[in-house]
């Protein structure tokens, strides 16, 4: 039988900078990737409907014919996107607000699906203005819970280093997941959200372990960290492979919002393992050796 | 006899909240309010007390604002409500009186004809004389909580159960009303929710052999004032004062055609003495006599019939009766009046939800919602297994790692067993919020592991416990940032996530107080050496 074994890393082979490089070029790296976003496209993400605005609908594939093929000629405004779910025989077609004619847009689009033949199974409809209010609560909403976060490090370990080392990976595994789903065409909705929020509590698990194996235990530094990494890497691996399972058999059923939350959990978690065993490790070997010598 | 139990009592706790559990998910008395004219096993959805929310149960939620302005901190000067309504509406072009209200205790002024402009209502304010503070968007307090409860009759008396309506406000300080509807599609909500309660006025009259009727001689359109219910002074009886137009695009005014229908079918002629009574029968349809009624129909039903005062009739006969256009609407009872003058002024929301300026629906279907429950359950099951193969694979112990898998599900267990006890409604989110949980679950259980397998074998209680302290700071403080993290979801509106984080905080902490430690003697007992 297959069993787990947590490596032993050597870290005495590597100086902090060689550690710290890794996880800082990803750093670097997601930040520019988020930067040009914003210049591109004028929001750090792809926004989905409940950012922009819009009209989503589901129709059921009801296996006679070419359902996207109706749903090309059923409507008199081009779908900004038209996806299949595999598992659950409907079509999700996504408009993008009107600037001109907000009004009655979902009903309008509901009658048009209704004439072609097709059977709408839901309709979600999100108006502009709405939508920027989101947007900006959900903004707010994950910097406060950033700042609570932080806050709370502090005060459990309240020595500078040790707490900013759990701050910077924490926000390096926000930045991460946002940038990879800019590459995976994945847009920013409030499942996302849900979901940079869970990394926040998630992620900072397994850097408080670390912390406290290093700082509040006896025991020699590598030795503490090898304990240490034992358990959280077990912890982050389960908790990957539930986020994975959920995400490959929600978009299968096309539940976006499940599928959301796992994909960016997954991702997450794993820059977190790097962040967590490179960056935090080398900021604490430091402080460590030379930052308490001082 | 107590010391067996003061040994094991966190095992026993957690015993004890699994039994606490089922009955609330199995027991009776704790499943879903059942709907007037329900019985409690119709309003059971499935074997469990557990209630679906409407993206596994299927429905329709609307979330929308309530279109107007407001002028806050306005100096009435002691007018009353009418006074300032008047004067604020002859300013307005596009306004009625009906539109513009005043809320003398919260000093405010409002007008809630959604095609009034902002700066139209300022300027309205500033011609009437008013002095304002500030115009905001949206309407007073008061309307919006009429609004609420008129979108709750329409819902009770629609017999939707489970729909609910409840105000929530954004973080820019905007209300909005929410509106749940379970079963019923998009379109079907939104026309409750903006069709008006008809009231119409029929007459029937004798012809040849039996009765006929004419009808929607006036309807709800017709009438430019409404007033309030009142008690009539003689008799018992109550009464709605009510001024039927008598202007028109084209044609002749209702107040005219209304006229010409009352003398045509005779009752001039018909109600000369106060002694002339009307005798139509609301059982069968028929008049006793030969004198013409009105009747008062609502929602297609007769609520009421009346004949009418000489004197009026006179005046309607000389044709003068349409330039004022007043009448009462009679009733037997003085809630029916209130019934009635609410279905004439409304039926209609006090200010209209503008769903699709700035609001947001979103609808599904009941046989989707079925879809997502199956899968959901699929779902976490899947990820349950996902996480036990893991911890078997870590592990291959089963003495450590089954009590875990127990464990964590013990935990989903309980929060199901809350959410039947809360009557939370499950939704996607809240499943989320399940596996989540299983992941910190079974997160913590691996650091009391590996905490208390550490460094060899646990020979003693006292190396187990203290190994357990020690673990426990670690969860205690890993619990406390996943709070701070998920809390600014629980009270920000942001759709359905604060289900979302209500359980993975629910969870958390039934984790910390309960299962973990619980996981901890359950530990102990396989791993000491007694």
């Amino acid at each position: 039988m297959v069993a787990i074994e947590v490596p032993k890393v050597n870290y005495t082979d590597y100086s902090n900078r060689q550690l710290a490089a890794v996880p800082l070029a990803f750093l670097v790296l997601a930040l520019a990737i988020i930067g040009g976003w914003v210049v591109a496209t004028g929001a750090p993400a792809n926004l989905g409907l409940e950012f922009t605005g819009g009209v989503e609908l589901r129709i059921a594939d009801e296996a006679n014919g070419d359902v996207e093929q109706q749903i090309q000629t059923a409507f008199d405004r081009q779908p900004d996107s038209v996806r299949t779910i595999p598992g659950d025989d409907v079509v999700v077609v996504t408009f993008q607000a009107a600037e001109d004619d907000p009004e009655g847009l979902a009903n309008d689009l509901q009658d048009q699906a209704d004439a072609a033949g097709l059977t709408t199974t839901a309709v979600d409809q999100v108006s502009p203005s709405f939508a920027s209010d989101t947007a900006r609560t959900a903004l707010f909403g994950v910097g406060l819970a950033f700042l609570g976060m932080s806050v709370l490090v502090f005060a459990l370990f309240r020595t500078f280093v040790p707490s900013v080392a759990v701050v910077a990976s924490a926000f390096s595994d926000l930045v991460i997941p946002i940038a990879a789903m800019n590459l995976l065409g994945i847009q920013m909705t409030l499942g996302t959200i849900a979901a940079l929020l869970m990394i926040i509590g998630y992620s900072v698990d397994s850097d408080i372990l670390l912390n406290d194996s290093v700082l509040r235990r006896t025991g020699e530094f590598y030795e503490s960290v090898s304990r240490a990494m034992r358990t959280g890497v077990t912890m982050t691996l389960t908790s990957i492979a539930a986020m994975v399972v959920m995400a490959i058999v929600a978009s299968l059923f096309g539940i976006g919002l499940l599928r959301d939350i796992g994909i960016i959990l997954s991702v997450g978690l794993c820059a977190d393992l790097m962040n967590t065993y490179l960056m935090n490790v080398s900021l604490l070997r430091w402080y460590k050796f030379e930052g308490v010598a001082r | 006899m107590l010391e067996p139990i003061k040994k094991n009592w966190r095992i026993l706790l957690l015993v004890v909240v699994v039994l606490g559990s089922t009955v609330a998910l199995f027991g009776p008395g704790f499943g879903p309010e059942p709907a007037p004219g329900e019985s409690a096993s119709e309003a059971q959805q499935g074997v469990t007390n557990l209630q679906y929310g409407l993206d596994l149960a299927g429905g329709t939620r609307v979330r929308a604002p309530l279109s107007g302005y407001t002028a806050t901190d306005v100096a009435l000067g002691g007018d009353t409500p009418g006074t300032v309504a008047e004067a604020v509406a002859t300013e307005l072009d596009n306004a009625s009186t009906r539109d513009v209200g005043a809320v003398p205790e919260e000093s405010a002024v409002e007008v809630t004809e959604p095609s009034v402009t902002e700066s139209q209502f300022r300027a309205a304010m500033d011609a009437a004389g008013y002095e304002y503070g500030d115009v905001r968007s949206g309407v007073t307090q008061r309307t919006r909580d009429e609004t609420m409860s008129v979108i709750q009759g329409k819902i009770n008396e629609a017999g939707l159960s489970g729909g609910s309506v409840q105000q929530v406000q954004s973080i820019t300080g905007e209300y909005f009303i929410l509106v749940e509807v379970p079963g019923e599609g998009r379109q079907e909500v939104i026309d409750l929710l903006e069709e008006r309660g008809t009231v119409r006025i029929d007459i029937a009259y004798p012809d040849g052999n039996g009765t006929a009727v004419q009808e929607g001689t006036l309807i709800q359109d017709d009438f430019e004032e409404i007033g309030t219910a009142a008690q009539s002074d003689q008799g018992t009886g109550a009464y709605v004062p009510v001024t039927v137009r008598n202007t028109a695009e084209d044609g002749q005014s209702p107040a005219h055609s209304f006229q010409d229908a009352v003398v045509q079918r005779g009752f001039p002629d018909a109600y000369q003495t106060q002694t002339d009574r009307c005798g139509y029968d609301e059982e069968t349809g028929e008049i006793g006599n030969s004198n013409p009624c009105l009747l008062l129909v609502v929602d297609g039903e007769v609520v009421n019939s009346f004949g009418m005062d000489p004197g009026l009739a006179d005046s309607m006969a000389q044709g003068s009766w349409a330039e004022t256009g007043n009448f009462r609407l009679t009733t037997g009872e003085f809630t029916e009046a209130q019934t009635i003058s609410l279905n004439l002024r409304a039926g209609a929301l006090p200010a209209d939800l503008d769903i699709s300026g700035e609001g947001t629906s979103s609808s599904i279907s009941a046989s989707q919602g079925e879809n997502f429950r199956t899968y959901s359950l699929i779902i976490g099951v899947l990820s349950v297994f996902a996480v036990a193969g893991m911890v078997f694979l870590r592990y291959r112990e089963p003495r450590v790692a089954l009590p875990m898998i127990v464990t964590a599900l013990a935990e989903v267990y309980a929060l199901l067993g809350f959410a039947a006890l809360l009557g939370y409604p499950l939704e996607l989110a809240v499943i989320a919020g399940f596996i989540a949980v299983v992941g910190t679950g079974v997160d913590d259980l691996v650091i009391i592991a590996d905490q208390v397998m550490s460094e060899g074998d646990v020979s003693s209680r006292t190396v187990f416990d203290s190994r357990f302290r020690q673990a426990f700071w670690v969860i205690g403080a890993a619990a406390a940032t996943t709070i701070i993290a998920m809390s600014p979801l629980m009270v920000l509106s942001l759709g359905d996530l604060s289900g979302f984080a209500i359980f993975t905080i629910l969870g958390v902490l039934i984790g910390v107080l309960v299962t973990r430690p619980a996981y901890g003697d359950i530990l102990r007992r396989l791993l000491t050496v007694r």
